[in-house]
């Protein structure tokens, strides 16, 4: 009886779960630990709805907020970043999602709107900026026409766009942006658990703002995989790079305490090892951890709107397998045959957390070494003048490497690209000056207008094998106006990073440069009223002399004696010495 | 110096007499000749030149590059408007009789004395009934045009109601019957009550005239107080015309029962301010993760398309829906506490204000112009359901010039645990969105009687066309006072442009309402008040405030000081001799 009588109730469960097909939600959480006793954590949240539901706004998991705005702005495809921090390439490999997921140090948008024109997309475009500043408590809204370019060949739409429509692709930096908590607070109002459950919930503003880098991302776009049946997406992701003997301090005692003598790992072999004196070792075992200890809380439950949920595995973990690791009762582990990475599905409302005790480390996961390595440094001394200088490093001994070299610079920093300069350094180490024909393959190149738009450069550059490129050139500083220097002008001026873009469109690999500070001549700011002051004094100064001079009446000394003594003044004077003769006169009567 | 010393010097041991003869010969010794004429008259036209230059270049310099540009503006029109000089609202409804029984004699009879009747009974002049026969103004048999009022072009006026007689056997007294949807008012009638052409005051058109008097006492109520409202707000309530305006409306106000006025100023200060455009925001909330999706659309569709459609005449709207889950409650707001008697979680009536999480729920307003309503549905937690609110056990209740709430209680499923549906489907949501159309009517401003929508949709259309009228005359006072008190404010000539507009389209609204074509008066009130907000938040006029003349004076002060005071004294001085010279001329003569 029961069974039957709950039939029905099933029956109208899968068949909602059928309707609303369209609109499902899917998150996950990779961990990897890095070298350097540092943890990788990507959290990815994905969720779809129609075109249709986005274009009659019945909004479900999309987040009304932002629908509004693409729509209001008529943006098709929208990036979002927020970064803080630097990727040591060096020691971590790769970036997490090639790169796609991440921007420039700052906060980096670019989108494509649709508009009849550059005029009307360009106005669209300071729409949308003023109302995600709005939204994610950004100052987006000075991205303004200096901060706007239009990118011809480092970017390209992820989405799939229905032809017709006339679509114009702007991008915006703003270099000097602190990415904080409240950021990140609009960032999970987002989701549709709120950061209340499911992966999510681990995301707290002290933890994911002390990492040594961090990026969070929103991207929207179309997705049709019919020609009928088109989806907006929206996609969040989180990466982050925690520092894991950081993240371990106790939140009520965060001061950093130096590690016993006894408890030091040195090498004894050295000759000068002492009592006092240590080399320190490198660590052959894995510090343990936990995520309620780096993340301060556990995972409470999942998120339950994916219809698939159930067998969805959230959490990864890529370690290798022979690594012991305990988790929460009730999660299903699942190993994948590349060694390397395990899964686990939760359970819907219980908390999950994952503890993995200190381990001799045997083997590592390998890291992939990157395609490319870039640097780029401001060079040259003095407030007039400077350089540019970038680095491109080949790591591989056989292939050679093509890609798009993108920078905006600000109209302040005019660069003379007739100094263009490139070098080619070998594994030798032998410097050959090589012309700038025989590396640039193509250049797209938009010169600044003071005030109006900044420089716009483009390359497409190849890298010979087994050798690195230096690419320099020479600029001028601009003076700027007094009301155009930021309260802080002796701070430097932020300028954006470059954006690397290699591969074709399908997976291209984005790697962007650490941005730069730009010191320009700052002058004194209480100068405008000194000068005023100065000039005022001067000019009276003169003015009174030549007025004195046309007016006043000229005698000789004893002239102007007597003229004193008829004048009231002098007359005065009289007076009082004629009184005061006279007391005097009284007094020696009496005596 | 030398000469000063020297003075007392000698004096100290003269006596008094002898002090002037030491004067006079000092005099003699040491006084300068006097100055030449020539040198008197050069230093009269260097000063004078001095000052000619600061007078006729230096000032017009200073005045010219200093002064703002103010637009005239018609202050005095501007006043009038607000103090209600200028224009005294009518709203004269006409009515239609369609007689298809009676012979045309004895209709005009019948549609004569109940005018008469009507006009015995109204108090408050400005808002009366004229009555006509279907066959003299509009075209008879027009059933369906009361649909969707037409903005009548061609300069007649608005038909606000149509009553139709219809004789119908056995029957002791005349019966009438509203429709619902459309404006028509049938009265049933015994075919003996015809009254003889002789009869004076028949018992009819006492009856017709009752029942429409019945039928426009709200809004009668509504309009009153709009006016009332305004006069007593207006600047000037002393004012003689404005005080003769003001007499009537109070005269129907206390007329009116307290209850009806009190349910008045409530909806009044309930409704929102009137906007072009609305936008609607349906959200579902709920504690936890389920319900997760809702049958919205046809929802909506169903309960709340048409009467949107209805009030295209007045506003536009746009519609938003979104779901939001694990919405908690704020931490502050008070917790919902269990009645055993009424077997529910109760909020007390006087919490129900931070009942909605302003801060985490994203009830954002809408992007665009106009506000935005917001409509929430509330799913309790299951182990918080059933919820209502512990006063009146009522689900749902209105937020002022904000939006609605309900609480919606689902059925919860009798698994291990209880728990919400995951899906709401449109037949839950019924009961809901019956609420929220209601709330949309309340909030928009519509009067709460009587049952025909498109009758007070009319009504609705007046009131306003009135309140808008109202409303762009005092923001026309408030800019006239605001340009008079503050003379360092500039006005540029868009603001005086947008002024003459929306006087222009204030005087046509006050001909369209005195002629009775209300349609065509709320479309040009629409404008005034689009106009009078446009100039009054002219961004451009408030751009002198921070940089004060003061400042530029103390920073200028280093020059203007050691100049002025040379040239304040030399002048000074010059006026002196002038003065003392003319003294000398008329002595002497």
């Amino acid at each position: 009886m029961i069974v039957l009588s709950l039939l029905p109730l099933y029956l109208l469960v899968a068949l909602s779960s059928l309707t609303y097909a369209t609109s499902d939600y899917h998150e996950s959480l990779t961990l990897q630990p890095l070298p350097q006793s540092s943890l990788l954590a990507s959290f990815n949240f994905r969720s779809n709805a129609s075109q249709e539901s986005f274009d009659e706004r019945n909004f479900r998991h999309f987040p009304r907020a932002l629908g509004q705005i693409l729509q209001h702005a008529h943006t098709k495809e929208l990036h979002l970043r927020f970064t803080t921090g630097r990727w040591d390439a060096e020691s971590w490999g790769s970036r997490p999602w090639n790169g796609v997921k991440e921007g420039d140090t700052g906060v980096e948008l670019w989108a494509w709107v649709d508009a009849a024109d550059d005029q009307e997309a360009f106005a669209k475009w300071i729409t949308l900026t003023q109302s995600l500043s709005g939204l994610f408590c950004a100052s987006l809204n000075f991205i303004d026409s200096t901060r706007t370019t239009r990118p011809v060949v480092s970017f390209a739409p992820s989405g799939d766009h229905s032809d017709s429509s006339n679509l114009y692709l702007l991008h915006g930096t703003l270099p000097g942006e602190v990415v904080c908590t409240e950021n990140l607070t609009p960032f999970l109002k987002l989701l549709p658990c709120k950061g209340k459950a499911g992966v999510a919930s681990l995301l707290d503003g002290h933890k994911l703002f002390d990492a040594s880098w961090q990026s969070m991302a929103v991207d929207v776009r179309p997705v049709c995989s019919s020609p009928d049946g088109c989806l907006v997406q929206i996609e969040q992701t989180v990466d982050i790079v925690l520092d894991l003997e950081r993240s371990k301090r106790p939140r009520d005692n965060p001061i950093p305490r130096p590690v016993p003598n006894d408890q030091l790992a040195c090498d004894t072999s050295k000759p000068y090892h002492s009592d006092d004196t240590c080399y320190p070792l490198e660590k052959t075992s894995e510090g343990g951890w936990s995520l309620s200890e780096i993340f301060g809380r556990t995972v409470s439950g999942v998120c339950p709107l994916g219809d698939s949920q159930s067998s969805e595995e959230t959490i990864c973990l890529r370690v290798p397998h022979e690594r012991g690791v305990a988790v929460s009762e009730g999660a299903v582990e699942t190993r994948k045959p590349d060694g390397f990475t395990r899964c686990y599905t939760l359970q819907t409302s219980s908390a999950f957390d994952l503890v993995m005790p200190a381990q001799e480390a045997t083997t590592h996961v390998p890291l992939d070494e990157p395609v490319l390595r870039a640097e780029r440094t401001i060079v040259g001394h003095g407030v007039e003048r400077g350089g540019m200088r970038i680095i491109f490093d080949n790591p591989s001994d056989t292939e050679a490497v093509d890609f798009m070299y993108f920078e905006t610079l600000p109209w302040f920093l005019r660069p003379y690209v007739h100094t263009l300069q490139s070098t080619v350094t070998g594994r030798d180490g032998v410097r050959r000056q090589v012309p700038t024909s025989q590396l640039i393959k193509g250049t797209f190149y938009r010169p600044a207008i003071d005030r109006e738009r900044g420089t716009q450069l483009e390359l497409a550059l190849s890298v010979p094998a087994a050798s690195s490129v230096t690419l320099t050139y020479d600029f001028e500083k601009a003076i700027l106006r007094y009301t155009e220097y930021p309260p802080d002008a002796n701070r430097g001026f932020n300028v954006a990073p470059a954006v690397i873009k290699l591969g074709g469109h399908e997976n291209p690999i984005y790697i962007r440069t650490t941005s730069l500070l730009l010191p320009l001549p700052t002058p004194d700011f209480s100068m405008p009223y000194n000068v005023i002051i100065l000039t005022s004094t001067v000019i009276a100064l003169a003015f009174g002399s030549i007025f004195n001079l046309l007016v006043r009446r000229f005698v000789s000394a004893e002239e102007a004696a007597a003229l004193t003594s008829q004048t009231l003044k002098g007359r005065l004077a009289g007076k009082v010495l004629a009184i005061r003769d006279r007391i005097k006169g009284k007094s020696t009567k009496v005596e | 110096m030398t000469g000063k010393n020297e003075d007392p010097g000698s004096s100290q041991t003269t006596s008094m007499p002898a002090n002037d003869t030491m004067s006079s010969k000092a005099g003699a010794l040491l006084l300068p000749p006097p100055e030449k004429p020539e040198a008197i008259r050069t230093r009269f036209k260097v000063i004078a030149a001095f000052w000619a230059v600061i007078i006729f270049l230096g000032f017009p310099i200073w005045w010219k590059t200093t002064s703002i540009y103010r637009a005239r503006l018609p202050i005095q029109d501007m006043v009038e408007w607000a103090d209600g000089k200028s224009c005294r609202p009518v709203f004269p409804l006409e009515i239609h009789f369609e007689t298809p029984s009676l012979p045309e004699s004895e209709a005009h009879h019948l549609l004569r004395a109940t005018q008469h009747t009507l006009d015995d009974l109204n108090e408050f002049s400005a808002h009366h009934l004229r009555l006509k026969l279907s066959g003299e103004g509009a075209v008879a048999g027009h059933d369906d045009m009361l649909e969707q009022p037409q903005p009548s072009l061609d300069g007649k006026a608005d038909n606000a109601l149509t009553v139709r007689l219809l004789p119908q056997e056995n029957l002791a007294a005349p019966r009438s019957e509203l429709h619902p949807d459309t404006i028509r008012l049938d009265v049933y009638y015994p075919p003996s009550q015809i009254p003889p052409p002789s009869a004076s005051n028949p018992p009819l058109s006492a009856y017709i005239a009752g029942e429409l008097q019945n039928l426009f006492t709200e809004e009668k109520a509504i309009i009153a107080q709009v006016l009332s409202d305004s006069s007593v707000g207006g600047t000037n309530p002393l004012a003689p015309s404005s005080a003769n305006n003001q007499q009537q409306p109070s005269v129907v106000l206390n007329s009116i029962s307290p209850q009806l006025a009190e349910s008045i100023t409530r909806r009044l200060r309930r409704s929102m301010k009137y906007a072009e455009t609305y936008h609607l925001a349906f959200s579902l909330f709920t504690p936890g993760s389920e319900p997760a999706s809702w049958d919205v659309q046809t929802a909506v569709e169903e309960y709340i398309s048409p009467l949107l459609q209805a009030f295209t005449p007045i506003s536009n709207f746009t519609v938003d829906t979104q779901v939001q889950l694990y919405a908690t409650s704020a931490p502050t707001a008070p917790l919902p506490e269990y009645d055993e008697t009424q077997a529910a979680w109760t909020l007390k009536k006087e919490d129900l204000s931070a009942f909605i999480n302003a801060a985490e729920w994203p009830l954002s307003p809408s992007i665009g112009n106009g506000p935005t309503i917001n409509f929430i549905l509330y799913v309790p937690a299951p182990s918080q359901s059933p919820m209502v609110v512990k006063e009146s056990s009522a689900t749902g209740w209105i937020i002022p010039q904000w939006g609605g709430v309900f609480l919606l209680n689902p059925p919860l499923s009798t698994a291990d645990y209880p728990s919400n549906p995951p899906h709401l489907s449109q037949e839950t949501l019924r009961p809901a969105f019956l609420t929220f159309s209601h709330q949309l009517l309340t909030l928009l401003g519509a009067p709460a009687s009587p049952a025909s929508l498109p009758f007070r949709l009319q009504t609705l259309i007046r009131v306003r066309a009135a309140t808008l009228l109202l409303s762009a005359s005092s923001t026309m006072g408030s800019l006239a006072r605001l340009t008079e008190s503050l003379p360092s404010i500039p006005i540029p000539a868009n603001v005086a442009t947008s002024v003459s507009t929306t006087l222009s389209h204030l005087t046509s609204t006050c001909e369209h309402l005195r002629e009775g074509r209300f349609q065509a008066a709320l479309a040009d009130a629409r404008v005034a008040e689009a106009e009078a907000e446009r100039s009054f938040f002219e961004k451009s006029m408030v751009g002198q405030v921070y940089f004060p003349d003061e400042h530029k004076v103390a920073v200028y002060l280093p020059l203007l000081g050691p100049i002025g005071v040379p040239l304040i004294v030399g002048l000074l001085k010059e006026v002196k001799r002038v003065i003392t010279s003319l003294k000398a001329k008329k002595q002497q003569t």
